[in-house]
């Protein structure tokens, strides 16, 4: 008789799993707490109203004197109302810069290249003849967006093509037909401009020293830090693909947001270098531990990723691939990231020893409305957390 | 592409015995007549990304009417019905200012500016939170100002009774106010047309 009922309720199970995997693209709970206080209890309640305006799901990740905890909010998925999930993968956007110049960075340690040596020593001439003052501009430059070389991804040519073309994959060298023979933003080294170019051309630096600057990077930081959820270089038809958020973008700015989920993927598909990981929030913190706790790189060269440039206010604002932002009085060291269908922080705050790691799946590239309303639930956000 | 531009400009600039061919144009020029159009559609830049055109094969339905006793200058009035998969479809209703010399023989060059009401919608379903729960958006779209420039070169065989004039034709638009941050949006549009020119006095006597 009770054998019976043992396999009575493994046929009950057995069901439930299959619909679990079947229904559910991602099988963990919305909040990861080891315990419960009232700061967790406001900060949920801060991020249901973030997702209560018009954003369709948000996962904040913390590390604080207590220890990790993580709650979500809102949909991962608003189609068939999938819930947003601690194990859903975000995208990063441009935190990725962070990753990448953390690779550049050891192999600078290693003795495989020079921070100031000129990139036409890592570059095809070929490729060098598309960048302008290539034969000035040092690796530091492109590391702390001081080589003022032009942006690819605001020329109009290069918007209009990817966003009429969402599922074309773009071939790196490609971007760099975007800016040929466009004039520097300015002369090498004497001002600060953010660029995602400079970091596409940090990555084919890489890729030249090592072969394969993806699968380096995935020894030497997702395997040393035991990043068992993130990925670089993502491909199409991917089984990670399921945990992956959908992403919505607001196009004409007017409330309504249409899912760009193959758009964002194969953009971000296409990336290298200056965008390209997904991740989970768990992940991402831990990374940034990592970093900070000397894990990946020595602390000589932490230091240098600390070396801030100013920008024209006199306002210190990035290192190599660090930046440095205010909140509230509050410094955050770490990077920001954009995209058409996501938003997304992660920044250590010295001060108070707490890691947070922020994600929306609505793009940030353009305006809504929505974020309008959203930003002061997003300050506050920070405030919580920060108190 | 820029071959077809130059010869386009060098049609438009150096016309060929003008005053006959223009004589000719107005005594076989007839108002009115019915356009049907394939509209290949982009959003690009000018002379950029032109594949994309082919992808979008849209339609389009006008007509004109003559400013002047030449029939260089007409006006022309179009809606056309935008396919595109990538960006939305649309409708693009608009009236343009062309002008029109006669070159070699019976083929004529084009050159056009107006203005026009683009109605465009999302590529795929959009949502809406409303009170906190999230509902399918209605396929409104949105509605902006739009200018479209273009050139274009034809063929006018003007007969008696109805005929029919083939015509090919590039524009950009500038679409306005697309969204906060872009105030200025670029499309393109192949043309492939036929001005179909009915011969109304008989219609009328028929």
């Amino acid at each position: 008789m009770y054998i019976k009922k043992i396999l009575f309720a493994l046929l009950l199970l057995i069901p439930a799993q299959l619909f679990s995997q079947g229904m559910q693209t991602c099988n963990c709970p919305d909040t990861k707490l080891q315990f419960s206080t009232n700061k967790v209890t406001v900060l949920k309640a801060a991020l249901d109203k973030l997702t209560g305006q018009g954003i369709p799901g948000a996962v904040v990740g913390v590390f604080d004197e207590s220890g990790y905890w993580e709650i979500s909010s809102g949909f991962a998925k608003i189609e068939n109302q999938t819930k947003m999930q601690l194990c859903h993968l975000q995208y990063l956007q441009s935190i990725s810069k962070t990753y990448l110049a953390v690779t550049i960075l050891q192999l600078y340690e290693e003795g495989k290249l020079g921070l100031d040596n000129k990139i036409t020593e890592y570059l095809s001439s070929q490729l060098s003849s598309n960048i302008p003052n290539a034969s000035e501009i040092s690796v530091r430059m492109l590391l702390n967006h001081t080589s003022g070389i032009p942006e690819y991804n605001s020329q109009p040519t290069y918007v209009t093509h990817l966003l009429q073309n969402p599922t074309r994959i773009f071939q790196p060298e490609e971007y760099f037909l975007y800016i040929k023979n466009k004039k520097p933003d300015f002369e090498p080294g004497t001002k600060y401009g953010y660029r995602n170019t400079n970091y596409v051309i940090l990555a084919l630096i890489a890729e030249q020293i090592t072969g394969d600057h993806k699968q380096f990077m995935e020894e030497r930081i997702f395997k040393v830090l035991n990043l068992k959820n993130t990925i670089y270089r993502i491909e199409q038809g991917e089984t990670y693909e399921k945990r992956l958020v959908n992403t919505y973008w607001d196009r004409f700015s007017d409330g309504t947001l249409e899912n760009v989920s193959v758009l964002q993927n194969s953009n971000v598909a296409s990336m290298i270098g200056d965008d390209g990981i997904i991740t989970t929030p768990e992940d991402a913190i831990t990374f940034l531990k990592g970093l900070m706790g000397g894990k990946l790189i020595s602390n000589n060269s932490l230091e240098l990723m600390q070396e801030w440039v100013k920008n024209l206010n006199g306002k210190e604002v990035y290192g190599l691939g660090l930046n440095i932002s205010d909140f509230k009085g509050h410094k955050g060291i770490g990077h920001s990231g954009g995209g058409l269908g996501a938003g997304v922080q992660l920044y250590y705050f010295p001060q108070k020893k707490i890691y947070t790691f922020l994600a929306i799946n609505l793009g940030t590239v353009t305006n809504s409305p929505i974020h309008q309303n959203a930003e002061l639930t997003l300050e506050k956000i920070y405030n919580i957390i920060l108190q | 592409m820029k071959p077809l531009l130059l010869l386009v400009i060098a049609c438009l600039f150096f016309p060929k015995n003008q005053g006959l061919a223009q004589a000719e144009t107005g005594n076989n020029y007839r108002n009115f007549p019915i356009v049907f159009s394939l509209q290949f559609h982009s959003l690009a830049m000018p002379f950029k990304d032109l594949k994309s055109n082919f992808k979008n094969v849209g339609f389009g339905i006008g007509t004109e009417v003559s400013h002047n006793g030449l029939h260089n200058w007409v006006q022309q009035f179009d809606l056309i019905w935008i396919k595109n998969k990538g960006i939305g479809n649309g409708i693009l209703l608009s009236t343009q200012t062309s002008y029109r010399p006669m070159m070699v023989g019976n083929i004529f060059a084009e050159v056009k500016a107006g203005v026009g009401y683009l109605k465009s919608f999302k590529p795929s379903q959009s949502y809406q939170q409303i009170d906190g729960k999230w509902n399918e958006a209605k396929k409104n779209g949105k509605g902006m100002l739009a200018f479209p420039i273009g050139l274009g070169l034809g063929q006018h065989n003007h007969s008696e009774s109805s005929y029919i004039s083939p015509f090919f034709g590039y524009q950009m638009i500038l679409v306005t106010n697309y969204n906060q941050d872009i105030p200025i949006v670029p499309q393109t549009l192949f043309q492939i047309a036929g001005r179909i020119h009915p011969n109304y006095s008989n219609v009328i006597q028929d």
